[in-house]
């Protein structure tokens, strides 16, 4: 491998692209698989192959042939409401995760820049916040303020939307009463039932950074069970 | 088996190419039995025998850092290796997991 091609993996991890590594075991030759872009001719005999594995985010050695595909895929989009103590903790955990994060938070003095350095803050409503977030049934929202009044417009959209997590905080008591309000919202016991609540797995913590741990755990699992 | 952008060993690796001007990157392209470490687990490795990362979680990393060093010294581009429990060699590196595991070794200079 030369020092280009290892900048530009960097770059396309960067830039959250989906990508791929061919590399022929036999002359060392390697080169970065794009949907978008034309295959290499020396590679073109092993198109469908090629293909099968990317479109299959699968890693291995093609069958009968040196070439070693090596496929990355983009992080998974997860949306957080609420800036508060347990998100920090969340961020540090999920930093060495393929998660990409966005904090959702109306209240300024939570949502701040210095409080959460380097991720996407957006200090608006959920419904103003999602204008700006691409989203889809591979997006996950953890909803953690506990306030109807933010959390559940954001519960709402995830449920619309069909991400394919959605937790949120609360204990059974909050959590019931939430179901309560969806369903009056005309959403059916099925679709509310996706909901985590009281979110994360049972670890007995309770504190912030074990409640941030028991809800990483909980979005890690479910993402490798899809 | 999908690989994952999470680790920073490409990273790390730039890092230490404009350190020590070339490095090995060794990546896991086939394992057969128990073996702790996916495929495409990265490991890099520089002249000294400083490393980064896993590819098997202990078992052969040393054998792997010696033959790293090797490469280097001899300004080789790449080198496959095959590590199974019926090679003496393999078993003397002690593979304690009883897999198997095909690895490779790449140059990668500034």
């Amino acid at each position: 491998m030369n020092i280009e091609i290892l900048k530009s993996i960097i770059d396309n991890k960067k830039k959250n692209s989906d990508f791929a590594i061919i590399t022929n075991l036999m002359t060392g030759d390697i080169s970065i698989f794009k949907k978008e872009l034309p295959l290499n001719k020396n590679l073109e005999n092993y198109s469908s192959e090629i293909n099968d594995f990317f479109n299959n985010k699968k890693t291995g050695i093609i069958e009968n042939s040196e070439l070693f595909i090596e496929t990355f895929r983009r992080p998974t989009k997860v949306i957080v409401v609420g800036a508060v103590h347990i998100t920090q903790y969340l961020i540090d955990y999920i930093k060495n995760l393929n998660f990409e994060i966005n904090i959702i938070d109306p209240r300024g003095y939570f949502a701040s820049k210095k409080r959460f350095p380097e991720v996407n803050v957006i200090n608006k409503w959920p419904d103003e916040a999602f204008k700006e977030i691409d989203t889809n049934e591979s997006t996950a929202l953890i909803a953690l303020t506990h306030d109807p009044k933010i959390d559940d417009p954001a519960l709402q959209y995830a449920l619309k939307k069909k991400f394919f997590y959605i937790g949120a905080l609360g204990s059974k008591r909050t959590h019931e009463n939430r179901c309560e309000r969806l369903k009056k919202a005309g959403f059916s016991d099925e679709q509310i039932n996706l909901i985590h609540g009281p979110i994360g797995i049972k670890i007995g913590g309770k504190s912030a950074p074990e409640i941030a741990l028991s809800i990483v755990s909980q979005l890690v699992l479910i993402s490798n069970n899809r | 088996m999908s690989n994952r952008v999470d680790e920073k060993i490409f990273e790390e690796a730039f890092d230490w190419i404009n350190i020590n001007n070339k490095i090995a990157l060794v990546t896991v392209i086939k394992t057969w039995g128990s073996s702790p470490r996916q495929v495409g687990s990265k490991m890099i490795v520089n002249e000294k025998g400083d490393f980064s990362g896993s590819i098997s979680g202990g078992c052969v990393e040393s054998a792997v850092v010696g033959e790293c060093i090797d490469l280097l010294k001899k300004d080789k581009p790449s080198k496959k290796l095959d590590f199974k429990v019926s090679n003496q060699t393999a078993w003397d590196i002690g593979l304690a997991c009883g897999g198997e595991i095909s690895v490779y070794l790449e140059q990668i200079k500034k």
